[in-house]
């Protein structure tokens, strides 16, 4: 029975290990998303986070948490930076400049090999312990519920449904979403290093725009008005590949599309949807 | 002593000018009226005292204040609370959410206390929660405070505006057709209620057609047509005014001699 | 100086490559709010049918092309019809809930659609094969055009004006911005609504189609990717240019051409991109409703 277990667990600790990854990936996305902002920066703040993470491991001796914190503090200046000038954007414009971000951050981790290893990348001797990912993602999570009940987390769900409602009450969105890229920034930075150290490898291809949609589509997918959601969709975008690996192997990515299109359609607002939850409750 | 004051202000959209020089104040404790036709430029003129548009020309002062290039939020935090024609709920919230949401002004905690739950956050969203339960009570909503605030009737939403305005306190309250798709009993209701709240220290300014209303209502009105004013002073005068008759009814009754 | 005449040259038919495939990727978020993932997509698709179109069926050059514009629009309005009509209940096209489905639908059908190209390639990179396309070369003094760069700049203007003419002159033009702006309203206009959506999807699939057919063609690569380096070039001409506005977009195809090649040619090869992006946030920065957009507006 044991032997079992065992065989499982080795089988799938590594899915587990990215869709933790993945998740951090998801809710720096949905901090943004919360506020009324489709961005797709937290690739970027992911590779501020993982670079610098990579090496800190590589060339100095700092022990682990301290490096989180740092990568987590690199996303989150870089996301501050890049708010100053985005936040000015109307929404739209928004969403297709932090697109043209995670192109030009390709482009700059290409051409500072010193710092980023180039076309190369890093590879990284050390591996990341599952309990210090789990546990991370344990109090990531329970800081995003907190948020949520927060005058935050109340305003941000304000700006994001109407901005122009929410001014009116007071609330300056310009703050809140600010706000929100910080946060965003912090747990993407969070991400890549965690995502550097579970593949002990980093490149410019760690952190690209398939990482971006991969990561919008697993909010979506779980429920960008919910804080747990990320987590959720997270995870199935992270099993899905591995299921139809197992099924259908040579039409892995073809399933993988279907499936995403028919939540999407069926499911709009993802598997978990606090609104349709109290349309539910109020029903009974 | 005013609380608001317009003087001469303009506002076109392309070609059009919906708000052209128009002044007007609004003294503490009045219960004001905007009234107009169709396309008057009313809630254009909501609008720019809100801060969600800006005048092209002109200065608008609120509690002695120029806030004619301040922002929404700022005019707010100076005391400015306001309810929309076509009524804006925030989507997924209750009753109850929607009337916290408006107190957030006054919320009297850190941002950091309220994530961290510390014991004053809680305290003040406790008093938040009785003060927004207050509010549903005081417009007659408050068996409904749990309800998805989408789901009710569109005079129960408004009603709702209503408090989640009250919310965060405001010195000046402006409502933009507020008993529109109301019958005559909800609509007197809402006069009562308007009053109540004046009576409490507060300034109304309200854009309403029902002249009804108006007229057992307001103590003063603004009348304008195609973005002027054409009449201002006591209901009852402004109403009796050719030119107010001529602005509401002129073209039916153009329409009558045409057909006879 | 010949250098400098055959680089620009290729800068701008380069370029035009961008620049039509920004029109037709700017039409569908002009009109719709749709950020399409999948446009790259269309672009592949259309240059693979039209390169069997010419290997195994043995069609005339011109021929084929069509086949391949016709297959480009033909992919984006399956896309539109099931990946974003169903969205469409959320109301108006540019409301947020609606253009964050659409957005992932889109991915869905990229990766369904770049996948499906992958097994029409054989997971290769194949080519149109040689002498089936006009590979006469123009001489005008000191200066040498191709044929097929010819017909690349020539597309651009032709499809360019042409839209900038459907677009301010047309019942259709005018239609199209309607049902983008409010599906529901313009059918009561007396607009067909769906019909109008069905028509700009394929145009715009048809224009993205036609981009990657002479991208396809020029760079001797047809494959699954070949739509992904358009895609990201042609939203930057789109954004540079102003993604309401075909004449900016197309100018700013050009001049992101232009840029990259001479980059290329006398700065850096590797940071050549790098160039192109750093002009797109600039623009993003100081111009953010592009070339010739005007300057921000408020909605209340
Ligand atoms: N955002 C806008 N863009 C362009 N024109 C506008 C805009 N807002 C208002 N207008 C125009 O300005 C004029 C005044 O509109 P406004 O909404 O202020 O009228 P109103 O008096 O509130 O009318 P109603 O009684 O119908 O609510 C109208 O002609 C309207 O078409
Ligand atoms: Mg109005």
């Amino acid at each position: 029975m044991m032997d079992i277990v065992e065989d499982l667990w080795a089988a799938y600790a590594s899915t587990l290990g990215f869709a933790m990854v993945n998740a951090f990936f998801a809710l720096a996305t949905y901090a943004t998303l919360s506020a009324g902002i489709l961005s797709f920066g937290a690739v970027t703040f992911g590779a501020a986070g993982g670079f610098l993470g990579a090496q800190m491991v590589l060339h100095s001796t700092v022990p682990l948490p301290l490096i989180f914190l740092a990568a987590g503090l690199a996303g989150a200046v870089v996301s501050l930076l890049v708010a100053m000038i985005f936040l000015r954007l109307e929404s739209h414009w928004m969403a297709l400049a932090s697109l043209a971000l995670v192109l030009i951050t390709r482009v700059v981790v290409l051409n500072t090999p010193d710092l980023t290893g180039g076309v190369n990348g890093l590879s990284i001797p050390q591996p990341l312990p599952l309990e210090w990912l789990a546990g991370l993602l344990v109090v990531t999570v329970g800081a995003f519920y907190a948020l949520d009940r927060s005058w935050y987390g109340i305003a941000a769900r304000a700006v994001r449904e109407d901005t122009s409602v929410a001014t009116c009450m007071g609330i300056d969105p310009r703050r809140i979403q600010l706000i929100a890229m910080g946060i965003s920034g912090f747990v993407g930075g969070l991400g890549g290093v965690m995502m550097a150290l579970m593949l002990q490898f980093v490149s410019p291809d760690t952190f690209f725009i398939h990482v971006a949609f991969t990561m919008i589509a697993g909010v979506v997918l779980g429920g960008s008005h919910h804080w747990f959601g990320p987590v959720l969709g997270a995870a199935v975008f992270t099993a899905l590949p591995t299921v139809m690996q197992a099924f259908i192997p040579e039409m892995q990515d073809i399933g993988n599309g279907a499936a995403l299109l028919l939540i999407m359609i069926f499911l709009p607002r993802g598997l978990l949807d606090p609104r349709a939850m109290r349309l539910r409750r109020a029903r009974k | 002593m005013t609380l608001l004051a317009l003087a001469d202000v303009t506002k076109s959209f392309g070609g059009v000018t919906a708000v052209g020089g128009l002044s007007f104040t609004v003294r503490p404790r009045h219960v004001v009226g905007l009234m107009g036709p169709n396309g008057a430029g009313k809630t254009t003129i909501i609008n720019l005292i809100s801060g969600l548009l800006h005048p092209d020309a002109g200065t608008i002062r609120l509690g002695g204040q120029p806030v004619t290039r301040a922002r929404p939020h700022e005019i707010a935090g100076g005391g400015l609370a306001r309810t929309y024609q076509n009524v804006r709920l925030i989507s997924g919230m209750t009753a109850l959410e929607q009337v916290i949401v408006g107190s957030y002004l006054r919320r009297g905690t850190s941002l950091l206390a309220s994530i961290l739950h510390l014991p004053a956050a809680r305290a003040a969203a406790r008093a938040t929660r009785a003060d927004a339960m207050d509010l549903l009570a005081r417009v007659g909503m408050a068996d409904r405070a749990d309800t998805l605030a989408e789901t009710l009737s569109y005079g129960e939403q408004r009603r709702i505006e209503i408090a989640r305005a009250l919310a965060s306190q405001p010195k000046l309250l402006l409502l933009d057709e507020p008993t529109a798709g109301m019958n005559a009993a909800e609509s007197a209701e809402i006069g009562r209620l308007v009053h109540a709240l004046r009576d409490d220290g507060l300034t109304v300014l309200m854009v309403e057609h029902n002249m009804r209303l108006v007229a057992d209502f307001c103590e003063h009105v603004v009348v304008m047509n195609f973005g002027r004013k054409i009449a201002e002073g006591p209901p009852a005068a402004c109403i009796a005014d050719p030119a107010v008759q001529e602005a509401y009814f002129g073209k039916q009754r153009d329409a009558q001699r045409h057909r006879a | 100086m010949e250098l400098f005449f055959a680089q620009l040259l290729n800068g701008c038919a380069l370029g035009a490559l961008y620049g039509l495939f920004g029109i037709g990727f700017g039409l569908v978020f002009a009109t719709m709010g749709i950020l399409n993932a999948a446009q790259g997509a269309y672009a592949s698709w259309a240059a693979i049918v039209a390169m069997y179109a010419i290997d195994l069926l043995g069609l005339p050059f011109p021929v084929a092309v069509l086949v391949g514009i016709l297959a480009g629009g033909m992919v984006a309005v399956l896309v539109d019809q099931i990946g974003f009509e169903p969205l469409r209940r959320f109301g108006p096209g540019l409301h947020q809930a609606a253009m964050l489905g659409a957005l992932i639908t889109s991915i869905a059908f990229w990766i369904m659609l770049e996948s499906a190209a992958g097994f029409a390639t054989g997971q290769q990179s194949l080519a149109f094969p040689p002498g089936s396309y006009p590979a006469a070369v123009f001489h005008a003094g000191p200066m040498m055009l191709p044929a097929m760069q010819a017909i690349t700049l020539a597309g651009l203007v032709v499809v360019g004006g042409g839209m900038h003419w459907i677009n301010t002159r047309t019942r259709f033009g005018a239609a199209m911005r309607a049902v983008g702006w409010d599906p529901v309203a313009a059918g009561l206009g007396g607009v067909n609504a769906r019909v109008i959506v069905i028509a700009t999807a394929f145009l715009s699939g048809g224009i993205s189609g036609f981009a990657g057919i002479l991208s396809g063609i020029s760079t001797a690569n047809v494959s699954a990717s070949l739509g992904q380096g358009l895609m990201l070039k042609g939203f930057a001409a789109v954004v540079v240019g102003g993604y309401d506005d075909i004449r900016g977009t197309a100018i700013a195809g050009l001049a992101l051409g232009v840029l990259e090649v001479f980059c290329a040619q006398y700065l850096s090869s590797s940071w050549r991109d790098g160039f192109a992006y750093a002009l797109l946030l600039g623009f993003l920065m100081l111009r953010p409703r592009g070339l010739f957009g005007s300057a921000g507006f408020t909605r209340a």
